[in-house]
């Protein structure tokens, strides 16, 4: 962790400098209030008035602490963000590097939560970790410094006390922290019986168990309520005892500085000092409980570090080969050559597979599930690189196509249609600016989806929603993302979705359109009216 | 602690329903409550009368036992006061967990039993799992509010009385600054909330950017848009960076500005105050008076901005308890499910019955069959054809017409519980619960597992499991293949078994060899049932009593052998299957 504080310290020397500046000067003015009362009340004594410069003082102070503890607060803000901020980059960047496997091997809500959430507790650790503790310790060491000046028995008192209420403090956090997550698993399980319940009405109403599910339900939210009362039960004492402690430590040094000279050295107090103690007492324990806090954030901002640093210790992806291409294989719109490739080396789906497509023509790979017909595909689209062998399309080595050429070379209508968020026109141009406006027209048009389109109340604009499109209708968009760029190559893989036997035929009409004049290379369907003349090629 | 049980409410869309139900804690609360804000005056006192006397003793008006006696005394009294304020802290907090408790479980009650028609419409299913996570606000709410009846509304009256006491002029003109300290924070508390919908609506955004960028990562590759949609984040990245430094900024200066202000009372304090212990002001003070009397303002001045918290933490709750009223109201009082009595055979008669999806046209019509105890009724037809559809009308699911007759009862004219007694039903969907394998099959009764284990041909395949029956199943059974949990599901089905058992395709993800032995086995175990098996797969269905199928909305009945010769579709369908062309593979 301190790696990581450090290089962060280096890449914002100046921010880091402003918060450090901004907490002392807080801390020192918070501290210096009682001191002028300190003045005022043994000058009260003494039998004159208070100068009215104390009174202006005392509140100049006041405000001048409350106006420094807003700009720390800003500072650490701003710093907190511009870390996050980096690190997200940093993050963002590194899913470019990242095999295909990767995103297949790990649940995507797994990764976003490194981004967000693990991204979070890095601002916290700042904020509420590392610089609040610093404040803390700044205010508690200020304190000890300034009752060391006026009563000894005072400071002696406390340097016994302090570690002992620490380590109480501590154990009523972890008590709570404990509570607090068992609550969290419960509320989980609580709020994941409603969607279920939902999921499962029919036989629960079929079979009558609704009040079985109730008692389940009852159960649960009563270890919610168990859990909850535990961390209650730990709040509702923690602060009392606390304060009656305070309270017997006045009681003793003011019963100290009474017993007069024989106890002055250790406890020997002016009136004034005597009422600045008794507030300084008041603002050491307070402190006392933030660093507690502060270490509890700390260390669940630690298993956030660790995330980031798996994430950005992942394998990375290697570059295609730079060899040229073998000659025979230039002018093939699509060529294996003696391929063998598996996810897992030492199992191979496909041995020295080789096969290739002239320009302009159309087949079909068929197969039993399993022999490596998508595997294929994530070969030419370069998500993985063959073991042995080599894979080329448009008489390029697949993988090594610059970014912005790949749409106008090829299209893959993908298993799956994944709506992206944003508007119907950013479903086929996916963000990107090269697609033309009338290009997106082009492409709805062509897969029959233009006059569905332009009777929605904003036309391509409008914003995609569940329930915009129907099951049939997003295949059709799927189709019109992969031909927006006017590819020479399509790539169709089996789509996966139910669809009834007249949407089938739509979306059978749109492919054969997509499908003319390109070379095309699609795995079997169950549009079995596709196959009638094509070349088919038998794997497995 | 104080635990209590689960209780209904009497009328659940009435917050003040809660208060009530929760009197006892209520009556602790405000005895605490009142006990420790009136003792809240005592430490400043003491603490003032401490500095007084320690300047006695120097003056040499009083000895160091009045010191130990009143620090004794001191030290006492905060203990007691402390002590009430444990009691408070905890009773209030118990309160709010118990009412939080109850509110589930009110709307929990309502969810389970409301009609499946209902729950598919506006969503309802959606709002319900949002309610909850209202009651949480709610309760903390209304928690908030009664702490703060004491903390704020009392401990206020006691502070201003002390003060008023001690000279009622200076605390008028300390106080004068509240206002104004309301006022300003009153008018930032706009900008602060316009600040906050922005970051959080910027957050939003981000947080959609990041897990589009995660999980279209390999679309965006496949199609080169790595980079544009990197630049995308950027631009979000900087535009959340900039939305979340101002509203914290914001957010962070209200406190610290208000605080400034209302503390400007001091300086009034100070110089009056001072007068007052001179002896040529308004009242005549001691050292006491004014140290106790400027301890008690710096508290006040700091509840005060308290008051603000209290009141949006009563607006959050007032528009979560808008949100959940509503679901509250729809509660049903209706009261634990009646046992149902022994299983009667049933022979079940249906004429001309006419059924489609609410909101669609087409449908089926024209069904007439009769089964008798121990009948099984083989349905089908191909794909698309309405199978599923007459199995949802048994469970007054769909709109239907014609007649169904139950031993001569029309099926119409039976409530929720006594349909439930003649006929279960067993879905596509397995439906399981997040619970171990035994439990998805007893629901809770004293079923013999086993028993349906072996009737379901589970019982090696789960006995080879390390916990056996005891094995959770996972979130909706996905820790099991899907001819498992079809199975479980049938077990589960069959051991709550009523008269008419509508069976949907439970054979659909169980090998050929498999059906024919539960079948075999079912057929054992309730000969005088009644069973109606959906099913697309017609190994079987010449040895069923009967075959009901169903083309182009219409369904022809008969046996097998009669169905082959007159039904040209149904005569197809067999001669496919026998040929091997499964529909599914």
């Amino acid at each position: 962790m301190w790696e990581s504080v450090k290089g962060t310290l280096r890449t914002h020397p100046r921010s880091g400098a402003l918060v450090a500046v901004l907490v002392v000067l807080s801390v020192a003015t918070s501290l210096l209030p009682p001191l002028v009362l300190e003045r005022a009340v043994d000058s009260l004594t003494e039998g004159r008035g208070i100068p009215w410069q104390l009174a202006v003082l005392y509140l100049g102070l006041t405000v001048l602490s409350d106006c420094f503890e807003t700009a720390q607060n800003g500072a650490i803000t701003v710093f907190g963000q511009k870390v996050t901020h980096g690190l997200r980059s940093t993050l963002c960047a590194k899913l470019d590097r990242l095999p295909a496997g990767y995103f297949t091997g790990h649940p995507s809500g797994q990764t976003t939560s490194v981004f967000v959430n693990d991204g979070d507790t890095i601002d916290t650790l700042y904020s509420d970790g590392i610089v609040g503790m610093l404040a803390d310790a700044c205010k508690l060491l200020g304190i000890l410094g300034i009752l060391w000046s006026r009563s000894r028995g005072l400071f002696l008192i406390l340097c016994f006390l302090l570690p002992l209420l620490f380590v109480l403090t501590r154990h009523f956090q972890k008590g709570t922290l404990a509570a607090q997550r068992e609550n969290r698993r419960a509320i989980g399980r609580v709020n994941s019986h409603v969607p279920e319940t939902i999921h499962n009405i029919r036989t629960i109403h079929s079979l009558g168990k609704e009040q079985y599910m109730e008692e389940r339900y009852d159960t649960l939210i009563t270890d919610s309520f168990r859990a909850i009362n535990r961390a209650n039960v730990f709040d509702g004492v923690y602060s009392p005892i606390i304060l009656v402690t305070q309270a017997a430590v006045v009681a003793v040094i003011m019963v100290g500085a009474a017993l007069g000279p024989a106890w002055a050295d250790l406890f020997g107090l002016s009136v004034g000092s005597a009422v600045a103690v008794i507030a300084y007492v008041g603002k050491i324990f307070g402190p006392l409980e933030s660093i507690g806090m502060e270490i509890q954030s700390i260390q669940s901002a630690m298993a956030g570090i660790q995330h980031i640093g798996e994430f950005l210790g992942e394998e990375e992806r290697e570059p295609a080969s730079a060899e040229p291409l073998p000659e025979d294989l230039e002018d093939k719109a699509v060529a294996f050559s003696h391929v063998t490739f598996g996810y897992d080396p030492a199992q191979p789906i496909l041995k020295d597979f080789s096969c290739s497509l002239e320009p302009g023509e159309q087949a079909i790979l068929m197969g039993p599930s399993g022999c490596g017909k998508s595997t294929l595909f994530k070969l030419l689209l370069g998500l993985y690189a063959p073991q042995q062998g080599t894979a080329a399309l448009m008489g390029k080595r697949a993988g090594s196509l610059p970014e912005e050429e790949k749409r106008s070379l090829y299209g893959c209508v993908e298993q799956e249609f994944s709506p992206v968020p944003g508007t119907v026109a950013d479903q086929v141009t996916l963000f990107d600016a090269s697609v033309a406006s009338d290009q997106v027209d082009r492409a709805l048009e062509l897969v029959g989806l233009k006059e569905a389109v332009d009777r929605l109340p904003q036309g391509k604009d409008t914003l995609m929603a569940d329930g915009l499109f129907s099951q049939g209708e997003l295949q059709l968009l799927n189709i019109a993302r992969a031909v927006a760029k006017e590819p020479r190559l399509l790539l169709l893989d089996e789509i996966t979705a139910n669809l009834d036997s007249q949407t089938e035929e739509r979306v059978l009409k749109a492919l054969e359109r997509a499908a003319q004049g390109r070379t095309v290379l699609s795995i079997s369907h169950r549009f079995s009216r596709m196959m009638e003349g094509q070349r088919i090629i038998r794997m497995g | 602690m104080f635990e209590g049980s689960i209780r209904e409410v009497v009328r659940p869309d009435r917050i003040l329903s809660y208060f009530e139900q929760e009197k006892a804690v209520l009556l602790v609360v405000t005895a605490t409550g009142i006990l420790y804000n009136l003792g809240m005056g005592a430490g400043p006192y003491f603490e003032g009368q401490l500095a007084q006397c320690l300047y006695d003793i120097f003056q040499g008006k009083a000895a160091a036992g009045d010191m130990v006696r009143l620090a004794a005394l001191y030290v006492g009294v905060i203990f007691l006061v402390q002590l009430s304020r444990a009691g408070k802290r905890y009773s209030v907090r118990l309160f709010s967990n118990r009412v939080s408790r109850t509110m589930r479980h009110t709307l929990y009650h309502s969810l389970v039993r409301l009609d499946v028609r209902e729950l598919q419409q506006e969503n309802l299913g959606n709002l319900m799992t949002k309610a909850m996570g209202d009651v949480d606000a709610c309760a903390e709410g209304m928690r908030k509010f009664t702490t703060e009846v004491f903390d704020t509304g009392v401990v206020m009256v006691v502070y201003l009385g002390l003060l008023l006491a001690y000279d009622w002029r200076l605390t008028l003109l300390a106080c004068s600054f509240t206002p104004l300290a309301y006022w300003i924070a009153n008018r930032l508390k706009k900008q602060v909330a316009q600040a906050n919908g922005v970051y959080k609506a910027t957050e939003a955004r981000l947080n959609t950017l990041t897990l589009d960028r995660v999980s279209h990562a390999l679309t965006y590759r496949i199609y080169g848009q790595e980079s544009c949609r990197d630049a995308a984040y950027e631009t979000q990245l900087t535009a959340y960076e900039k939305a979340s430094a101002r509203a914290n900024i914001f957010e962070g200066a209200l406190g610290p500005l208000y605080d400034a202000i209302a503390m400007a009372g001091t300086v009034v304090i100070f110089y009056f105050g001072a007068r007052n212990v001179q002896g040529i002001g308004w009242e005549a003070w001691n050292i006491a008076s004014f140290t106790t009397f400027l301890a008690c303002f710096t508290k006040l001045a700091v509840k005060t901005s308290h008051a603000a918290k209290l009141f949006n933490a009563v607006q959050k709750a007032q528009v979560s308890w808008q949100r959940i009223k509503p679901l509250l109201q729809a509660a049903a009082p209706e009261g634990k499910n009646r046992l149902l009595g022994p299983v009667v055979p049933v022979t079940l008669e249906v004429r001309d019955l006419a059924c489609h999806y609410p909101g669609q046209q087409e449908g089926l019509a024209g069904i007439s069959f009769t089964a008798r105890p121990g009948d099984i009724i083989g349905i089908t037809g191909p794909v698309a054809c309405g199978k599923s559809l007459l199995g949802k009308v048994f469970l007054e699911e769909v709109p239907w017409t014609g007649s169904i007759l139950c031993n001569g009862t029309d099926f119409r004219t039976l409530d929720r519980e006594q349909r439930r007694s003649l006929v279960s039903y067993l879905g596509h969907d397995p439906e399981l619960l997040s619970t171990s394998i035994g439990e998805n099959i007893a629901l809770g009764d004293p079923v013999d597992v086993e028993k349906f284990l072996t009737m379901t041909n589970l019982k090696e395949e789960v006995a080879a499991m390390p916990q056996g029956a005891d094995t959770p199943v996972g979130s909706e059974g996905t820790r099991l293949s899907g001819g498992q949990q079809a199975r479980i599901a049938l077990a589960r089905t069959l051991a709550h078994a009523r008269s008419v058992l509508v069976l949907d395709d439970p054979f659909a993800a169980v090998d050929r060899k498999g059906e024919t032995k539960i079948l075999e086995q079912m057929r054992q175990a309730f000969p005088d049932r009644v069973i109606l098996l959906i099913s697309h797969r017609l190994t079987h269905f010449p040895e069923f009593t009967g075959v009901l199928f169903l083309d182009q909305g219409w369904g022809s009945f008969g046996t097998h052998e009669e169905l082959m010769q007159q039904e040209p579709g149904y005569a197809r369908l067999v001669k496919l299957q026998q040929e091997g062309v499964d529909l599914d593979e």
